[in-house]
This record gives structure tokens, C-alpha cells and sequence, in this order.
């Protein structure tokens, strides 16, 4: 048993070794662009753009998006073929997984907002899975071709502004729709009081995001710092920035969209009041 | 007009686009079967529960009913005996009826038995008294020499001694 362990520490020690030195020895890229450039264009994607199936020329944070979105449901079709025709009533270790993802969205929903949630809750599963798996995909470092004949890392969907306003957007009109559903036109005007949420809601997810694709950039781009650095700065942020702006978002849509469709009372005119009271005394 | 950011409404509406078809995909082949089978499952227990329930109510109530047959099982086995002791004592004046009838029937029948048997026996000893009656008197008739009495006696001399020899 002591053997075994000391045996894998020296193959360990040598496979880091050997991939130091072959990090050292192989060609750099970081000369092709300044780390102000490449940063500009994190943000802004004005150069490097990728053709979406040659149609029109797209940030490659769509392309990102769609990549997330076929992973997803590639899976989500192989769990449905596969796994819930052999679901049992004593869960086994998967099963329980599936279940509890399911079971925490909808619970999301209707502790928030107990009036509507079945939509609410199929929403926020949505969102929550996509937002999750797509801050993690940017891990997997796959790469794309650019307009220009660049190699770039596809990045999370949601670190592109157009992603996170997508999503920011969709979320407050998801709210809208349950204020009108639960208090019809008067909802409107409930709803619209809450109108920075569609600001505060984009730029959050575009900020956590961007800040996390930025200092990324950042740590690969100096070899010096690209030792040891990343698996807290790429893998733990990540998975960090994962969980907490799937939660956040999801957590803020269901809070005000419970709180918009919740049913208020109508208010009586004050003068069928002023009668009452007249009427009591 | 140039947005700041680069914000480009057609990419959005791209990244809206792909976001519908994912959450609706999702919706139909992962949530929907997994949140139905949750359903399922909790609808299954709520029954198992509900029966469970129902057949302790059940289990208690006839505990109840137990309980309530033991407190009072003297007076109704009191009330059964009473009730067997008025059915065995009818049953006997039945039985008693029906005997003394039995008797009454058989008595008459004897009675008539007996008047029958008697007539028979006054009727053959009538008959038996005429016959000798009528013997006699021929003898008497048919052999008249000498002293009637005289031969009444002789015949019913010879007679006698006859019927003893015989």
C-alpha cells in the first residue's frame, strides 16, 4: 500500500515536471496581440468573430451558447432514453442527483411564489442550467476558428454583453408576464416600478462573468503566472462563479416574480370608505 | 445608430432564440418526466399512507368494539341464558302438550278397543246360549216317549257324561 502511493507521487512529480518544461520549451503565442488588445476584445469582441455557418459573422460567445445548448440537450435526450424509463421509487445514487436538481427548482418556485409556479419553475430550471453548465464550459477550453484565421478559446455565453441581456431581459419579462397573470393590467404598472432589475440583472450576469473571462485572460496571458495560479484563478473561481450566478439569477427571478404575481387586494374608493365609517358610527 | 459595448440586438435575439429552444427542450425532455414521476411516486405513498391510516382506524375500532363486547358480555351472556331458559321451557310444555294428547288418543283407543272386544264376547256367548237353547229344545221335541222331565234328565245325562269322556 506504501509502495503504491509512493510510486504514483514520483509518476506525478515527473508528469508535472515534464509538462513545466514542455510549457517552457514550447512556442509562445503571447507575442501576437498586447494583453490591452486582447482584453478589448474579451469585452467588446470587435476582431475576433466567428462565422455562424457562414450565414453572418457572430461573437464567440454565441457560438458558445449554441455549443451549450446542444451538450445540454444531447444529454438531457440520453438521460431521457436511458435513465427515467428505469427510474424506481427507491432512488438509486443518479436518480437522486436528477431529482434533487428538479426538486430544488421547483421548490425555488413555489416557496417564492406560491400563487403560479409551474411555468416559474421550468424557467428557472432553464436558466439555472444553462447558465451553470455555460460558466463551466469555458473549463473545457475547446477552440474555434476566427473570421480573421485565429485559434480563440470559446468562452462562457453569458461573458458576452448580447448573452447576458438575453438572459437579463428574458428574466424580467418573465416577472412582467407574472405580474399581469397574477393582477392583469395593474400588474403593468407593479412591474414597472421594478424596471432597473432589467439593467441590474444583464450586467450582473455580463460582469461576474467578464470579471472571471478577464482575470482568466489575464493569468494565461503572463507564462509566469500560469503555474498553479490558474486552478484557483480558472477552476475554482469557476466553479464558484457557477454555482453563485445560477442561484442568484434564478433566486432574484423567482423572489420578484413571486412578489409581482402575488394578487393585491383592490383598494376601495376612499369615498365608499368614508361611508363605511359613517355607516359604523 | 452605434450601441455601446457592441450590443447587437440580432445577436440577442440569436442568443433568445437558442435560449427558448434549450429551456423548452429541457422542459419537455428532462423536467416535465422527472417532476411527473416525482408525482408519481409521492401520489403512491400519499395512498400507502391513506391505506395505512384506514386500516389502523380500522384495527382501532374494532379494538373499540372488543373492548365494548367484554365490558358487556355478563349481562348478554345473562340475557342469552334467560332467553335459553324461556325456549327450553317452552319447548317442554310443548313436549308435555303433546304427550298428554299422545295419551288422551291412546286411552280412547283402548277404551274403543275394549267396548269392541267385550261386544264380540256378549254377542258369542248370546249366540253360544241360543244354540244350546235350541239343541236342547230339539232333543226335547224329537224324542218325546216317557216323562218329559224325565227324558230332559236322561239326555242331558247321557250327555254330560259324553262331553266329559270327550
Amino acid at each position: 500500500m506504501k509502495k503504491k502511493r509512493t510510486r504514483f507521487i514520483i509518476i506525478w512529480i515527473i508528469v508535472t515536471l515534464a509538462l513545466l518544461v514542455g510549457s517552457f520549451l514550447a512556442p509562445s503565442g503571447s507575442g501576437e496581440e498586447t494583453v490591452q488588445v486582447m482584453m478589448r476584445d474579451a469585452v467588446l469582441h470587435e476582431t475576433n468573430q466567428i462565422s455562424l455557418f457562414g450565414i453572418m459573422t457572430v461573437n464567440p460567445g454565441l457560438i458558445s451558447a449554441i455549443t451549450v445548448t446542444v451538450i445540454l440537450l444531447v444529454a438531457a435526450a440520453c438521460i431521457r432514453i436511458f435513465v427515467i424509463p428505469k427510474f424506481k421509487y427507491v432512488p438509486g445514487k443518479f436518480q437522486m442527483m436528477l431529482e434533487q436538481v428538479v426538486g430544488m427548482f421547483d421548490n425555488l418556485a413555489k416557496t417564492n411564489s406560491p400563487w403560479r409556479n409551474g411555468f416559474l419553475g421550468a424557467y428557472v430550471f432553464a436558466a439555472g442550467a444553462f447558465i451553470f453548465v455555460g460558466t463551466l464550459f469555458e473549463l473545457f477550453g475547446l477552440q474555434a476558428i476566427t473570421t480573421e484565421g485565429h485559434s480563440v478559446t470559446l468562452p462562457a455565453p453569458l461573458s458576452d454583453v448580447n448573452g447576458a441581456i438575453m438572459l437579463g431581459v428574458l428574466s424580467y419579462c418573465v416577472i412582467v408576464s407574472g405580474a399581469i397573470a397574477g393582477n392583469g393590467i395593474r400588474g403593468i404598472g407593479k412591474a414597472l416600478k421594478e424596471v432597473s432589475l432589467l439593467i441590474s440583472m444583464s450586467f450582473r450576469l455580463f460582469g461576474a462573468l467578464l470579471s472571471g473571462l478577464l482575470v482568466t485572460e489575464l493569468v494565461y496571458y503572463y507564462i509566469s503566472l500560469s503555474f498553479v495560479l490558474p486552478v484557483i484563478v480558472g477552476i475554482l473561481f469557476t466553479l464558484l462563479h457557477a454555482l453563485i450566478q445560477s442561484y442568484v439569477l434564478t433566486m432574484l427571478t423567482a423572489l420578484f416574480y413571486g412578489e409581482m404575481s402575488e394578487p393585491t387586494p383592490k383598494k376601495k374608493k376612499a369615498r365608499h370608505e368614508k361611508v363605511a365609517k359613517a355607516s359604523e358610527i | 445608430m452605434n450601441i455601446p459595448l457592441n450590443i447587437d440586438w440580432q445577436q440577442i435575439l440569436l442568443h433568445l432564440f437558442n435560449f427558448a429552444i434549450l429551456a423548452g427542450g429541457l422542459y419537455l425532455i428532462l423536467y416535465r418526466p422527472v417532476k411527473e414521476f416525482m408525482k408519481k411516486r409521492e401520489e403512491y405513498y400519499q395512498n400507502v399512507d391513506k391505506e395505512a391510516k384506514k386500516h389502523r382506524k380500522e384495527a382501532e375500532d374494532l379494538v373499540h368494539w372488543y373492548h365494548a363486547q367484554l365490558e358487556h358480555v355478563d349481562e348478554e351472556l345473562e340475557q342469552k341464558r334467560a332467553k335459553a331458559q324461556k325456549e327450553m321451557d317452552q319447548m317442554r310444555e310443548q313436549q308435555i302438550e303433546e304427550t298428554r294428547k299422545q295419551a288422551h288418543a291412546i286411552l280412547a283407543q283402548a277404551k274403543e278397543a275394549a267396548q269392541h272386544e267385550h261386544d264380540v264376547m256378549i254377542q258369542q256367548t248370546k249366540k253360544e246360549l241360543t244354540d244350546m237353547v235350541v239343541t236342547a229344545a230339539e232333543k226335547i221335541t224329537l224324542k218325546d216317549q216317557g216323562d218329559p222331565y224325565e227324558q230332559f234328565l236322561s239326555i242331558a245325562e247321557r250327555e254330560v257324561p259324553d262331553g266329559q269322556n270327550k
